[in-house]
C-alpha cells in the first residue's frame, strides 16, 4: 500500500479526475464572477469595464445592507431553531416517548420532503387573514386573543419570523433524526454510571450528553448554516420576499439584479459576498471543532 | 517527438476552425439580412400573395391553446391553409416571467426570433435604441394596412415608446378602471361617483353600512400603484408620468406625494380591509364577485372571470364599471381612460423579408376578427364581426373603449426595471403604514438617481 501512495503518478491518478471535475465545477464560475464583477449590465447588453466601480457601490447600497441585515437575522433565528429544536426532538424520542415514537419520528420527518413552494402555500393559508381567517387567526380568535390577529405575513414587523418558523418546522425534522441517530451510539453504560453517580437530567445532557454529541451538533450547525445562508425558495414561496424587503435575502438580491435590472456584474459582487459569507461562517463554526483538540 | 507536433498542430487547427465558424457565421447572417432587409420594402403588396416559400419563429408567453396563443397559431394555420401553402412556422413557448431575459440573450447573440411577444414601454424602448426591432410603422405603410389596426392602440404604444414611428403590434386593448358590485352600492345607498371628492365619501358610506368599500391586490404590487396612478393623473395631468421619467419633476413633486398619501389614507381607514399586503389580485377579484367588497380597481381583462358563472356569483348585470373620477376635466377629462396593449408583439429587424411581410399582411388585416370570433375580445385591431350576440360584460367594455378620446399608460410604464421594482415593493410598506407618502416617492426618485439618470 505504502508503495502505491508513495508513487506520484498513482497519486495524480487518483485525485486529477476529481480535481478536474472540481476545478469545472466550482472554481471556474467563481473565478468568472470575479471576472463579471469588474463590469457594469449584461454580457452582450451595455457590457463596459468599470474596474472596483461595483464594489465602492456595494457600500453605499441600501438595498444590498438591508438584504444583509435580513439575511444575517434569518440565518441566526433559523440556525438556531433547526439544530436546536431537533436535538430537543431527538432528547425526546430517546427518553420520553417510548410507545409511539416511530409514528412521531414519521410525522415530524413528513415536512422534509414536502416541495418548499407547497410549503409556502400551506403557511400562507396558515396565516391568512383576508378575505378569511386562516388557522393561526381563527385559534386566537376562538380563545378571545382577538387583539392578537394579525396579517402575519403582511406586516414588516412579523413576515420575517413567521417565515423562520415555517422553515425551522420543515428542517427541525432532519436534525432530530441525526440527532437520534448520535444518541443512540451513546452507550447505555455511561448513562447508567452518570445517574448512579447522583447526576440529574439537566446534569446529565450538560455534562454527558452535550459533549459527546458535539461532532454532531457542529456538523448540523454547517449543514444548517449553509442551507439558510442561501435563504431564497421560501421566503419567494410564501412572503416574495414582501412586505416591502422584508424578507428579501441577500441571494433575491443577487437575483433582482443580475436578471431584472439586468447588470450581472453587480450581481456577481453580492455572489461574491455571500460566498465570502459562507466561508467565513464556516470556519467560524469549525472553530468549535478545533478547540476540543487541545 | 513527431506524434506531439502533430498533435499540437491538430489543436491549433481546431482552434482556429472554432474561431473560424462563430466569426464566419455571424458575418454570413448579418450580410444576409442586410441584404432582405432592402429588399421587402420594394416590394407592391396590394396584389395576390406570391406563395413564397417561408418558415417563421414565433416566441410567445401564452400556451397554444391559451388566449393569445390559439389567436397566433389560427392565424398561421389559416395563412398557411388559404393563402401561402408553402409558409411554415415554429411556436416557441417561454415563461412570461423569464421572457425580458430570453430576449436579452437572444438580443445579444443576434438571434431574435422573427415574431415575438414583447412588454410594451421601457424594455422595448431598450430594444428600439440598440436598433433591434423593425420599424412596423414603414411595414404597415408599404402594406397599407393602417386600416385594420385601432387608432387609439396605435396612438398608446407610440406613445408608450416615446416615438414617432410603430415599434410593435398590439396584442390587446384593455381600459382599466373601478369595478363595483352593484348589489352592495344599492344596499348601502351609494351612487356611481364621477368625482374625488364623491368617490370618497362613497367610501366613508360603504364604511358605515358595514361594507369593505375597496379589496386590491396588494401581494401582486401592481393593483395597488395604479391607486397612485389613478389620483396622480388625474390631479396632475394624463403625461405625469412621463414627465417624471424624463427628469421634467422629480417623482417627489408635491402632487404625487399627494398621490401616495391619498392610497396611504385609504389603507389607514380599513377600506381594504386587515392585511392588504397579502391579498392577491384573484383574491380580491374573488371578493368583488362574492360581495366582500364593494370596488376593486383592475383592467377589462376582469371580463374574463365576470362571464364564468361558476366564478361571478354576482350575475350578468351584478358587477358595474366606472371610469377613474375626475378632479378638473381641464387637467385631465373624464373620457380619457387608463388603457394598454397587454403584452405587445415585436419583429426582428434583421429577419424581416419580403415572406414575412406577405405573412404579417395577412395577420394584421385578419386578427381583429379572429379575436372576436375566437374569444369574443378587442385585440387592438378594427374588425367586421358583429358584437350583437356578445356577453354583456364583453359589451361593457367594448362601450368604454368606443367612449375614450385620450389613453394614458400605467404608474411604472416609464421606469425602468429597477425604479419599477422599487415602487412597486415599497407601495406595501406604504399601506402598511410603515412609509409616507413621502418616503414612497423619494425611494422611487432615490432608486431613479443610481440607476443612473
Amino acid at each position: 500500500m505504502n508503495k502505491v501512495l508513495g508513487n506520484k503518478k498513482a497519486i495524480a491518478l487518483f485525485v486529477v479526475p476529481a480535481l478536474i471535475l472540481y476545478a469545472i465545477l466550482v472554481l471556474v464560475p467563481v473565478v468568472w464572477s470575479l471576472y463579471y464583477s469588474l463590469y457594469s449590465g449584461s454580457p452582450g447588453l451595455q457590457w463596459e469595464f468599470t474596474g472596483l466601480d461595483n464594489y465602492v457601490k456595494l457600500f453605499h447600497d441600501k438595498n444590498f445592507v438591508n438584504s444583509l441585515i435580513v439575511n444575517v437575522k434569518y440565518v441566526l433565528a433559523v440556525t438556531v431553531g433547526q439544530v436546536g429544536l431537533g436535538l430537543l426532538l431527538a432528547l425526546m424520542f430517546k427518553f420520553w416517548l417510548s410507545r409511539c415514537k416511530t409514528i412521531v419520528r414519521t410525522l415530524v420527518f413528513f415536512p422534509v420532503v414536502l416541495p418548499t413552494v407547497a410549503v409556502g402555500q400551506l403557511f400562507a393559508k396558515i396565516y391568512e387573514i383576508q378575505p378569511n381567517y386562516g388557522l393561526l387567526n381563527s385559534l386566537l380568535s376562538a380563545v378571545g386573543l382577538d387583539n392578537l390577529v394579525q396579517a402575519w405575513i403582511g406586516q414588516e414587523s412579523t413576515a420575517l419570523w413567521a417565515l423562520c418558523v415555517m422553515d425551522v418546522w420543515v428542517a427541525m425534522g432532519f436534525y432530530s433524526v441525526i440527532f437520534y441517530g448520535a444518541l443512540l451510539d451513546i452507550p447505555d453504560d455511561i448513562l447508567e454510571a452518570a445517574r448512579i453517580d447522583g447526576a440529574g437530567s439537566f446534569g446529565l445532557f450538560r455534562h454527558i450528553l452535550l459533549p459527546l454529541l458535539r461532532p454532531m451538533i457542529i456538523t448540523c450547525l454547517v449543514f444548517s448554516f449553509s442551507g439558510t445562508v442561501k435563504m431564497f425558495e421560501s421566503s419567494l414561496a410564501l412572503t416574495g420576499g414582501g412586505p416591502g424587503s422584508a424578507t428579501k435575502s441577500l441571494s433575491m438580491y443577487m437575483y433582482d439584479v443580475s436578471f431584472t435590472y439586468n447588470n450581472v456584474g453587480y450581481g456577481s459582487v453580492v455572489a461574491i459576498v455571500i460566498f465570502l459569507i459562507c466561508i467565513l461562517g464556516s470556519m467560524l463554526i469549525n472553530r468549535f471543532d478545533v478547540k476540543e483538540k487541545y | 517527438m513527431k506524434k506531439r507536433i502533430i498533435a499540437s498542430m491538430l489543436c491549433v487547427m481546431m482552434t482556429a476552425s472554432l474561431l473560424a465558424g462563430c466569426g464566419g457565421g455571424s458575418s454570413d447572417s448579418g450580410a444576409a439580412a442586410d441584404e432582405s432587409s432592402t429588399a421587402w420594402q420594394d416590394v407592391d403588396y396590394s396584389g395576390e400573395d406570391p406563395q413564397l416559400e417561408k418558415s417563421i419563429k414565433i416566441l410567445s408567453i401564452w400556451a397554444e391553446d391559451n388566449d393569445n396563443g390559439i389567436l397566433i397559431n389560427k392565424i398561421c394555420q389559416d395563412y398557411k391553409d388559404n393563402v401561402n401553402p408553402n409558409f411554415d412556422w415554429e411556436y416557441e413557448y417561454v415563461a412570461a416571467d423569464d421572457l425580458t431575459q430570453k430576449i436579452a440573450t437572444l438580443s445579444s447573440s443576434n438571434d431574435l426570433p422573427d415574431l415575438f411577444a414583447y412588454e410594451a414601454g421601457a424594455p422595448l424602448t431598450t430594444l428600439i435604441d440598440a436598433d433591434k426591432v423593425a420599424n412596423v410603422s414603414d411595414l404597415v405603410d408599404a402594406l397599407d394596412a393602417w386600416d385594420s389596426l385601432s387608432e387609439s392602440a396605435v396612438s398608446i404604444m407610440k406613445d408608450l415608446s416615446g416615438t414617432e414611428d410603430l415599434y410593435d403590434l398590439p396584442l390587446g386593448l384593455n381600459v382599466e378602471g373601478f369595478w363595483y358590485n352593484k348589489a352592495l352600492f344599492e344596499k348601502a345607498g351609494v351612487e356611481v361617483p364621477t368625482t374625488w371628492d364623491e368617490f370618497d365619501a362613497a367610501l366613508e358610506k360603504l364604511d358605515a353600512a358595514g361594507i369593505q368599500p375597496m379589496a386590491t391586490g396588494g401581494s401582486d404590487k401592481w393593483l395597488a400603484t395604479r391607486l397612485i396612478n389613478a389620483y396622480a393623473v388625474r390631479t396632475l395631468g394624463n403625461d405625469v408620468m412621463t414627465k417624471a421619467a424624463n427628469g421634467e419633476i422629480p417623482y417627489t413633486d408635491e402632487g404625487l406625494v399627494a398621490a401616495a398619501d391619498k392610497l396611504a389614507s385609504w389603507a389607514d381607514a380599513g377600506y381594504f380591509g386587515e392585511g392588504v399586503t397579502t391579498v392577491d389580485a384573484n383574491t380580491a377579484a374573488s371578493m368583488l364577485m362574492n360581495g366582500q367588497a364593494a370596488i376593486f380597481y383592475t383592467g377589462s381583462w376582469l371580463t374574463q372571470n365576470l362571464t364564468d358563472p361558476t366564478q361571478n356569483t354576482a350575475g350578468e348585470d351584478g358587477i358595474g364599471f366606472f371610469n377613474i373620477p375626475v378632479y378638473d376635466e381641464s387637467i385631465s377629462s373624464s373620457t380619457s381612460y387608463s388603457m394598454n396593449c397587454g403584452n405587445i408583439l415585436a419583429m426582428d429587424k434583421a429577419k424581416l423579408d419580403e415572406g414575412t411581410a406577405w405573412f404579417m399582411k395577412y395577420f394584421i388585416e385578419n386578427m381583429g376578427n379572429v379575436a372576436m370570433e375566437e374569444l369574443g375580445t378587442v385585440k387592438g385591431y378594427t374588425y367586421t364581426t358583429s358584437t350583437e350576440d356578445m356577453d354583456p360584460y364583453t359589451q361593457l367594455v367594448l362601450d368604454e373603449i368606443a367612449k375614450s378620446t385620450e389613453g394614458f399608460a400605467w404608474w411604472e410604464a416609464k421606469m425602468n426595471a429597477e425604479v419599477s421594482s422599487i415602487a412597486q415593493e415599497n407601495v406595501q410598506p406604504l399601506l402598511n403604514g410603515d412609509m409616507t407618502g413621502q418616503e414612497y416617492m423619494q425611494s422611487i426618485q432615490d432608486a431613479y438617481d443610481m440607476s443612473g439618470n
